[in-house]
């Protein structure tokens, strides 16, 4: 499992001579053969494939179950939201006077609208779902164990992230739910001791609810939380191709009759 | 763990993995079908549900009862059932804070090589305890009334009396929501636990000419309702002492 | 071996047997190039990190103006009752930074003697001090009731009930031109006593006032 810097180029990107009594493949040929040498030309100055390769044809062990695919669902419901919330962002200005009938406008009249909206906003909420049905499953089946602690951390650190996704994410259609709701939220962080109410001051900018909240939120939202989520699932991905999917706890492995002979 | 549980878990783990499968397209064709169900799921929940979009945030409202979404409905119920003052940081950092850190640190205190689950007892039964916690908690955040609305079933003797009664009941009913009774006091699904008493049965307990009484003269801390207006405080008593 | 220990400790990189090192040298030029290089990147670092942190923390310390607005006459008010009214409490966000505020008479059978020229009339904020919530004021009970988590204060805004942490806040009020204006807000501690404005959530009786600081360009009057 060892990745190989200088990788040769797959046997399926290698050109092969034509068989004898095969037609010319003319112009579909062609569009291969200029394929096939644009990813060569990548590949040799970036040895790219070999990455894709150590990452794409590692082994699973046996018994990999429909349970290992949550991760992989929780990143395609944070790839939805990502996208989804480029667009919203089109439409969307973060300013307390402006916020709600920007919302309103894409709710009510931009094309499809509505339904990119419900998008994010039921997308959160599956990504949550299966965020905790991840972990749950990583709990039961010991999977934090040796070797991979650190990428239960990892892990972890992305499910408060995605709460402060939750959190922020909830202000900026600025109804009366997601204001009462902030204001409950940022409270709560104000009754830590000595740094609850300097948190405070920072999430709303000020004293009270004011004219940069809102758009202390949404940068918060826009750029610094999902950075780091993109960041963190990098990390996270690379420790568990790495590491190796774990087998089900129930599975043995069916030792070779040699070896249980040595045993023996 | 120990040095030789590792190296036996590396040992074992090799082999299960020589004798598995490539990631792709195996384990890959199962992510890309769950993918493909995730997908689903939000879009048919984005066309069923659609985007629903309240009234403008209003600071100056005294009559809107804030809840929040139903993943924090857990953190909700646990602030609404610490009662006393003196636990508030408790209940908004202190317990959460020691849950996260519990969570982070899992798989430092948790070093036994045992993985399955049904061999884990303490571990297994936690977990459950956990999520049963967090699930009831839910539950009740959840169906947490509004404290401005009784939302009991009209007795069945109420209605068969109809006329009369039956509008001073229903009378007495948006009276006893709207003079804060349910900040103390619990009706069915609405209301506190406390300090107050129960009153979803106080019919059964208590005749209309003791519930008059108690209503202008209560124990302290509750207040007298001497000063509604005496109409409104006969449908008061209807309501309460047909509660049975 | 001692010896040679000895020799390696000595501070002139020339002792240490340091191929091309210069009489009186004491630092290796490696070494020298290790710590330009940890220097310069944390000055690197630190030349964006630091003004970004200044810049999101810098609300802590911006000063807000002082105002007072006009809410309606002297006659509006009587010492029985709250009479809700809404005012601009944060200026420049439009209908977002208006807030109502309870005004009453001074009463001296329930607050007893007039304090000073703010204590005519007592204004009570609506934000719940367990976390901020919208409070009403219901007439028939005398009481105010937080629908958030169950909090009921008294008629004075004491705490009657619930889990909130200390009475609700009030704000300074005055009498000009026979107008009740209503000012800067200020929390109070279960005697009613007058603090700096606290978030919600932060008790002020006991040690609280020193655990939960007030900002230090927020005072009360």
């Amino acid at each position: 499992m060892k990745l190989k810097l200088s990788a040769p180029i797959p046997a399926g990107l290698k050109p092969q001579p034509r068989r004898p009594g095969e037609k010319d493949p003319g112009a579909a040929g062609a569009a291969k053969e200029a394929g096939i040498s644009a990813v060569d030309w990548l590949d040799e100055r970036t040895s790219l494939s070999g990455a894709a390769r150590w990452m794409m044809f590692r082994k699973v062990p046996k018994g990999t179950n429909w349970f290992y695919t949550l991760g992989s669902a929780t990143m395609i419901a944070f790839l939805s939201q990502a996208v989804t919330g480029v667009f919203l962002a089109m439409y969307y200005r973060p300013s307390a006077a402006e916020a709600y009938e920007s919302v309103r406008y894409i709710t009510n009249e931009a094309f499809l609208g509505e339904f990119v909206r419900g998008m994010h906003k039921w997308g959160s909420t599956v990504m949550v779902i299966l965020v905790f049905l991840h972990m749950g499953r990583t709990y039961f089946f010991g999977a934090y164990k040796y070797p991979r602690e650190l990428n239960w951390v990892v892990g972890a650190v992305l499910l408060v992230l995605t709460m402060l996704m939750s959190f922020t994410g909830y202000l900026l259609p600025f109804d009366q739910k997601s204001y009462w709701a902030t204001i409950v939220g940022v409270n709560i962080n104000g009754t830590g001791p000595l740094v609850g109410p300097y948190l405070n001051d920072f999430l709303l900018a000020g004293p009270d609810f004011g004219a940069t909240t809102l758009s202390r939120f949404y940068a918060i939202h826009m750029m610094l939380v999902p950075g780091l989520i993109a960041a963190l699932i990098g990390a996270h991905l690379y420790l568990v191709a790495k590491l190796g999917t774990t087998a089900p706890p129930w599975l043995k492995a069916e030792k070779d009759p040699e070896l249980r002979k040595e045993s023996a | 763990m120990n040095r030789q549980q590792k190296e036996e878990y590396l040992r074992e783990y090799a082999i299960l993995k020589a004798q598995g499968k490539p990631f792709f397209p195996y384990a890959v064709a199962k992510d890309a079908i769950m993918a493909v169900i995730v997908m689903a799921v939000i879009i048919t929940m984005s066309i069923v549900l659609g985007a629903e979009l309240g009234p403008k945030a209003d600071p100056t409202t005294t009559t809107y009862v804030p809840r929040p979404e139903w993943y924090f409905y857990f953190l909700f119920e646990l602030l609404r059932i610490i009662k006393p003052d003196y636990l508030v940081p408790l209940a908004t950092l202190g317990i959460p804070t020691i849950c996260l850190i519990l969570l982070f640190l899992l798989p430092f205190f948790d070093r036994g090589p045992e993985r399955r689950p049904e061999k884990r007892p303490l571990a297994t039964s936690f977990g459950i305890f956990v999520i049963a916690a967090m699930a009831y908690l839910t539950y009740l955040g959840a169906s947490a009334g509004s404290p401005t609305e009784i939302e009991l079933e009209t007795p069945k003797a109420v209605r068969s009396q109809g006329g009369e009664v039956l509008a001073q009941f229903e009378a007495g009913r948006a009276v006893a929501a709207q003079s804060g009774c349910l900040a103390c006091h619990k009706f069915g699904e609405n209301g506190n636990d406390g300090p107050g008493p129960e009153l979803t049965h106080i019919g059964e307990r208590m005749y209309p000419e003791s519930i008059r009484r108690t209503l202008i003269n209560p124990t302290s801390p509750m207040p007298s309702f001497k000063d509604l207006p005496e109409d409104k405080f006969n449908d008061l008593v209807v309501f309460l002492s047909n509660l049975k | 071996m001692a010896k040679d220990r000895r020799q390696k400790k000595s501070k002139y990189t020339a002792d240490r047997n340091i191929p091309g090192a210069f009489e009186g040298e004491t630092v290796t030029r490696r070494r020298f190039m290790t710590t330009t290089t940890h220097a310069a990147g944390a000055i690197a670092a630190s030349a964006f990190a630091l003004p970004a942190l200044g810049f999101a923390i810098g609300p802590v310390f911006e000063k807000r103006e002082r105002r007072w607005e006009a809410v309606g006459p002297t006659t509006d008010f009587t010492p029985d009752t709250y009479v809700p009214k809404v005012f601009t409490e944060t200026y420049g966000i439009g209908d977002v930074g208006k807030t109502t505020v309870y005004v009453r008479q001074h009463n001296p059978e329930i607050d007893g003697p007039q304090k000073d020229e703010y204590d005519a009339y007592i204004a009570i904020s609506t934000k719940c001090m367990h976390l901020g919530c919208p409070v009403r004021f219901v007439p028939a009970s005398e009481r105010f009731i937080c629908p958030c988590h169950g909090g009921v204060y008294d008629f004075q805004g004491k705490v009657d009930g619930g889990p909130p942490v200390r009475p609700l806040d009030r704000f300074y009020t005055r009498v000009r031109d026979g107008q009740v204006e209503i000012g800067p807000r200020y929390s109070v501690n279960s005697e009613l006593r007058r603090f700096s404005p606290r978030y919600p959530g932060e008790p002020l009786d006991g040690i609280g006032q020193y655990l939960y600081p007030s900002r230090p360009t927020a005072r009360k009057l």
